[in-house]
């Protein structure tokens, strides 16, 4: 694992492109000083949330017993589901049944930014990667990259349009997916070698 | 010239627009006329980008996310196998007008994975390795892609033939043939996992 790839696979699972549309719809109401700083304050929530994982993951992983096999499959299962929300468009979808009202938390920060398969990713690479400045370093570059996306959400939303978002978020899914699967089967691998 | 061609053809035949054109129409049915053309147009161009896309980048885009071959098939076939089962069980009449508007395919699933599905991008992967002027891969991708789209802007064609009972009947009769489609996607992804098992 390199920085590189451990950053760019927790910006895909945070998929700011994918939350575009909801957070612009979160935010419409407010005037645009106020939407930067509910956005600022709502990413650093997300941030602190991922740190925190960062850290206590490995705690949790003791007092839960858990083994790496577990971790995997959790993480990926998670993911799988969530991908599929995004993919298949059902009632249910948490983009579609945003609350009205300013974000605080929920939902911008968690779960649309934080969620489960986020932080499960974190807990997973923070106890695969020994290296603390690697993850912290990987967590600050996707966690910059996905602030930036979502500060000029309005802008990228103009060049793509509606349109074009929606086939963003499509194709985040279809990564997500292909993400979830290689964990599940790195999982089962493990499994089989632990037999 | 002739790998030109000859690669051309192969990539048509992988990416089976004949055999998918009712497939996609089935998928396509409630949508007017003139606004299943543009759909397909617009799949059909997302597909070749998706292609071009695979060719140059796919194995960098692989490594940097980890991401084994089984991966590519599984999701294929997993994608497939959830639009077969709504085609046969109808999934989408319980949604509300507004979000049956949200359900127009974008990308997924005539995008990919039906037209630029798993098989077409492995094997564009392989042949770009094979072949070291890569222009020449493209140069066939896109001649390919001509004939995809273009079978694919014929597809709405069909309907006329069909009528609106012949669809009704060809979504159910085709929803059975993607889950076919995809189960073969889906033994394929776990074939290449099983191997990555012994290893």
């Amino acid at each position: 694992m390199n920085l590189f790839s451990v950053a760019l696979i927790l910006f895909l699972i945070m998929d700011p492109i994918g939350n575009i549309s909801s957070y612009l719809s979160l935010v419409k109401t407010l005037p645009p000083a106020r939407q930067r700083w509910v956005l600022l304050r709502e990413m650093l929530i997300a941030l602190s949330a991922i740190l925190l994982f960062n850290f206590v993951g490995e705690f949790i992983f003791h007092v839960l017993e858990l083994n790496d096999v577990t971790l995997q499959m959790a993480a990926g299962v998670i993911l799988f589901f969530t991908a599929c929300k995004i993919l298949f468009v059902t009632k249910d979808n948490p983009r579609a049944n945003l609350p009205v009202g300013e974000p605080f938390v929920i939902p911008l920060a968690i779960p649309l930014i934080a969620g489960p398969s986020l932080l499960a990713t974190v807990m997973l690479y923070a106890h695969l990667e020994p290296s603390i400045p690697l993850m912290l370093g990987s967590i600050f570059a996707a966690w910059g990259a996905a602030t930036l996306v979502l500060f000029f959400a309005n802008q990228i939303k103009k060049i793509l349009g509606n349109n074009g978002l929606i086939a963003c978020e499509r194709i985040m899914g279809i990564v997500l997916i292909l993400l979830a699967i290689q964990r599940i089967g790195e999982g089962i691998q493990l499994f089989v070698k632990g037999l | 010239m002739d790998t030109i061609v000859s690669n051309a053809i192969t990539f048509f035949l992988i990416s089976n627009p004949i055999g998918n054109s009712p497939l996609v129409l089935a998928m396509v049915k409630r949508f007017p006329f003139e606004k299943q053309k543009h759909i397909l147009l617009r799949e059909g161009i997302f597909s070749l980008i998706v292609a071009l896309f695979f060719q140059y980048l796919g194995a960098v885009f692989m490594q940097a996310l980890h991401l084994d071959p089984f991966t590519v098939s599984l999701c294929g076939g997993f994608v497939l196998f959830v639009t077969a089962l709504r085609m046969i069980f109808n999934k989408d009449e319980g949604l509300e007008k507004e979000e049956a508007s949200l359900q127009e395919p974008y990308f997924v699933p005539i995008a990919i994975p039906l037209l630029s599905g798993p098989g077409l991008l492995s094997i564009i992967m392989i042949k770009s390795q094979a072949v070291n002027n890569s222009l020449y891969v493209s140069a066939s991708v896109i001649l390919a892609f001509i004939g995809v789209i273009g079978i694919m802007i014929a597809a709405p064609y069909l309907k006329k033939l069909l009528g609106e009972r012949g669809l009704a009947a060809l979504e159910q009769f085709m929803g059975m043939i993607l889950g076919l489609i995809s189960m073969g996607m889906l033994v394929r992804g776990a074939s290449l996992f099983y191997q990555t098992l012994g290893a």
